[in-house]
């Protein structure tokens, strides 16, 4: 789903912290199109691809005690991907990704690793993260119109004379 | 604590499960094998300070439960950041509170008596100390300076010549050995060897023959 913080606005810089949830939301297929010339790179793991479970928490309203939702299946990793100039600089990405797709989180990493590269983020921006964010807006789209669809009105029929009108009668 | 980069940390085992395995039971094998030298054979990326097998068993020992305490030089450098990415350990700068203790070759030890050492009940609840020495080999009973074992898992005595002990070792293993079931179990680690040393055994050291002036 689309959030507000997925706007990175019109001044102000991309940080990590936005890219890395974008990342976490993209679908394969997204990450597989966008990336293939880069999945080459020499890369080697920090951390293997590992799947576990997470307690998500929720509050009520949004404003209520917090309390346990219930478990998902994350899926995490460290990639250190070599410098394109230099063999030996290195940056590491992370990924944490929903599901148990190893190919999706080392993707996720590796476009992670990219985008600190201050010389590609551009055009990795445009040409990874924008389609991502139209895809998660489509997403929201689509989940609005079908709530939408359901959408009930309830009237209240307001009643001649009843028992409890006490006022209009003094 | 200081940030320290992703970057400059090295990856731990290839494999998880068969790496942390095989170390394990290396530690298995010197810690029922008092004073015999153990060969740790694994490819983690160990950090540059401290030895690599010490490096290597914690990293196969360590889960989210443990607390470690580093010694000052290893808690200088990207050792404790290192375990912790990787084990996602606790580091605690009080030694009591530790239930894993690294000493870097060199660094002062913490006072053995000072250290978790369990309860009559629960003697398992115990720190067990992982020590960088020069070198430790197994020699012969009869060689000067060598330290004696005698304990469980050791036939009659196991001769081990030891350099990077302190001076008062003795006293202090003898007081920790008195307070068994209680105690904390030593692992002495070269570069890419352990000796187990746990608390059942017990050390004496040969006096080495005056020098004949």
């Amino acid at each position: 789903m689309f959030q507000a913080f997925d706007n990175p606005g019109p001044d102000r810089p991309l940080r990590r912290a936005q890219w890395m949830a974008l990342l976490a939301r993209a679908p394969l297929g997204l990450l597989e199109s966008a990336l293939h010339e880069h999945a080459t790179r020499p890369a080697r793991w920090l951390r293997a691809p590992e799947t576990g479970l997470m307690m998500v928490q929720g509050r009520a309203g949004g404003t209520g005690e917090r309390f346990n939702l219930g478990e998902v299946t994350v899926t995490r990793c460290a990639l250190r991907v070599a410098d394109a100039s230099d063999a030996a600089e290195a940056t590491v990405g992370v990924a944490y990704v929903l599901g148990r797709s190893h190919r999706q989180v080392q993707l996720a990493a590796l476009a992670d690793a990219l985008l600190q590269d201050p010389a590609q983020q551009p055009v990795l921006d445009a040409q990874l993260l924008e389609p991502i964010r139209t895809h998660l807006r489509n997403t929201q789209a689509e989940r609005q119109a079908r709530a939408a669809s359901t959408k009930v009105d309830f009237f209240t029929v307001a009643r001649e004379s009843g028992t409890d009108n006490d006022e209009d009668t003094e | 604590m200081s940030m320290i980069p992703l970057a400059s940390l090295g990856a731990g085992f290839s494999n998880e499960a068969i790496g942390s395995q095989a170390v394990f039971r290396a530690v298995l094998q010197a810690l029922s094998h008092p004073g015999r030298t153990v060969a740790v054979e694994h490819d983690a990326q160990t950090p540059s300070a401290g030895h690599a097998a010490s490096a290597a068993v914690l990293l196969a020992l360590l889960d989210s439960d443990c607390t470690l305490w580093l010694s000052p030089r290893l808690a200088a450098s990207d050792a404790g950041a290192w375990l912790r990415f990787h084990t996602g350990c606790t580091l605690v700068t009080d030694p009591a509170q530790a239930r894993f203790v690294w000493v870097a070759q060199g660094d002062e030890w913490p006072a053995l008596g000072s250290l978790a050492s369990g309860t009559d009940i629960y003697p398992d609840q115990s720190a067990t100390c992982v020590v960088d020495v020069l070198r430790a080999t197994a020699t012969t009973t009869d060689s000067e300076g060598a330290w004696h074992l005698r304990g469980p898992g050791i036939q009659e005595v196991a001769a081990l010549q030891v350099e990077g002990l302190p001076d008062d070792f003795e006293t202090h293993w003898a007081a920790n050995h008195a307070v068994f079931p209680r105690g904390v179990d030593l692992l002495l680690a070269t570069a890419d060897h352990i000796v187990g040393l746990p608390r059942t055994a017990r050390a004496a050291r040969v006096v080495p023959a005056l020098q004949e002036a």
